[in-house]
């Protein structure tokens, strides 16, 4: 006798499922954060450090790794189109749970000062060119392009007020950003990096930001087909001694 | 001699889909951790930073060295204690083990992978960006602020005695992880185990080569490195679905649609 009707079945299977988003969904908030904090988390913990050279170039590199591994996985097992978004959720779980109830509530470090950079539309931008051409090389091109030039923009909206000059009243002409990079001390911040951007106005802005998001897009391309390669590698069932 | 009962699974039969297969452990593992972690950041916001700037005032010592050394020697024992049951309650019959019981003991492995998942995720994502918002406040003193005590010796601990655990658990249990080890499921148990002992690694540096806290600074790639072994539970997943779907079509004579 059967022990699981057809009905039994089904919920079972729906269950396992649950398993696996969720397991999915948490350890990869652990592994993407902390890949996310420790290649581009200076650049992405502070509002003055969103710049238009840096931050635009490396966080589009860095970010489209765990995605793009993701995105193998969930295509070639599952054919879900949604690998990028479904990682850029969990890593944007990650951020804000952190930016409210550590950046804010524990050292009070104003929220604007630390939101993270939004990557939803880069990431959609990458899953449906996925899902369009179904091909890894077209989404290494043009996906890859897209997820890097899309940053930007995006985060455009929220970060134009801090763009906004302000004349400090030592003398230096500076952004509302790094205005508050000024004045908001953090300690541990090595001492030549205040310095040396000091006053650059370097968050307008303008030619350099698409030159380097171009550039970000062109290696982006290139991680990308590389964490493809690892998403294939890492997720398979590979047995080390069979007894 | 105590082992796993592989001949009492019958009598299991009578217990119905539901009570197999039932949410209860799920959820009260998730709360357990999360209630236990809510408690010790009400902990942290208390006493971090009024009772933890000083490390060599009595205040700290009370506070936050003697939590130090309490959870270090409750770690240890419970781990101790964690694997020896697993081992001694080992199934020594997996060859008779019926579709049923194998299907309930992968249902128990969904629920020690997920534990595990969220354990991580308060241990490598939580704490970890949490102790940058300490380094960037607090100029880096020592190995044992309030922010490493709570994220190196505890919650990075608890995941690694539930991860080896669920990987014990695995391996004595279910015929599918015993036969082989799995590279996959080695790679998200080990990986996140030796971001732990990446530790010292990066202790060690912070004392002799960089005082000032740069998250990005290459002293820390070891951690993200070992961070991306954590993509090895979609190969879990890879390798426990085909099986878990094979059993479910045997358990229902068929009826299953997968």
């Amino acid at each position: 006798m059967a022990l699981l009707t057809q009905q039994q079945a089904l919920s079972l299977e729906r269950k396992f499922d649950i398993i696996v988003i969720v397991a999915a969904f948490t350890g990869t908030v652990a592994g993407y954060h902390i890949h996310q904090m420790l290649t581009v988390g200076d650049w992405d913990f502070w509002l003055d450090w969103k710049d238009r050279r840096w931050w635009v170039t490396l966080t589009p590199i860095l970010l489209i790794t765990f995605p793009a591994a993701t995105q193998y996985f969930m295509w070639e097992k599952m054919r879900l189109p949604i690998g990028a978004t479904f990682c850029v959720m969990t890593l944007h779980f990650g951020q804000w749970m952190n930016r409210v109830f550590n950046f804010y509530y524990w050292a009070w470090f104003p929220a604007t000062f630390t939101a993270p950079g939004l990557m939803i539309p880069s990431a959609i931008f990458l899953d449906v060119t996925l899902m369009m051409t179904g091909s890894y090389m077209f989404t290494a091109l043009f996906g890859g392009m897209g997820w890097s030039l899309l940053f930007y923009p995006s985060n455009w909206t929220w970060l134009a007020p801090f763009h906004l000059a302000y004349k400090h009243p030592s003398g230096p002409l500076m952004s509302i950003a790094d205005l508050m990079g000024m004045e908001y001390v953090r300690s541990a911040t090595p001492e030549y990096i205040r310095i040396v951007e000091r006053g650059t106005l370097r968050t307008f802005g303008r030619d350099v930001t698409p030159v380097s998001s171009f550039f970000a897009g062109f290696i982006s391309g290139i991680i990308y087909l590389w964490w493809v390669w690892m998403g294939k590698v890492i997720s398979k069932p590979v047995w080390l001694s069979r007894t | 001699m105590a082992q796993y009962r592989t001949e009492a699974a019958p009598a299991k039969r009578a217990e119905s889909a539901e009570q197999m297969f039932g949410w209860g452990t799920f959820f009260k593992c998730q709360i357990a951790i999360s209630l236990f972690y809510i408690c010790i950041r009400i902990y942290q916001q208390y006493f971090s930073w009024s009772k933890g700037l000083d490390f060599f005032s009595e205040d700290f010592r009370v506070y936050w060295w003697n939590m130090l050394i309490g959870e270090l020697i409750i770690e240890g024992s419970t781990l101790i204690f964690v694997l020896g049951y697993i081992w001694k309650t080992r199934d020594r019959n997996l060859d008779r083990i019926t579709p049923e019981e194998e299907l309930r003991r992968f249902w128990g492995l969904g629920q020690w992978i997920v534990t595990f998942a969220w354990a991580v995720y308060w241990g490598a994502s939580f704490f970890t960006e949490q102790d940058g918002t300490w380094h960037q406040t607090v100029i880096r003193d020592t190995d044992f602020t309030p922010s490493h005590i709570i994220e190196f010796y505890l919650s990075y601990p608890i995941y690694i005695i539930i991860g080896i655990s669920a990987y014990m658990w695995a391996r004595t249990r279910i015929p599918l992880f015993s036969k082989a080890h799995s590279l996959p499921f080695i790679l998200t148990v080990g990986g996140p185990a030796m971001i732990f002992v990446n530790v010292a690694l990066n202790e060690w540096g912070h004392t002799f080569w960089i005082m000032e806290e740069l998250f990005v600074a290459p002293l820390h790639w070891g951690f993200v490195t070992l961070g991306w072994c954590l993509f090895g539970v979609y190969g879990v997943a890879a390798a426990m679905c085909p099986r878990i779907v094979e059993l479910i079509k045997i358990t229902s004579g068929g009826k299953a649609t997968a």
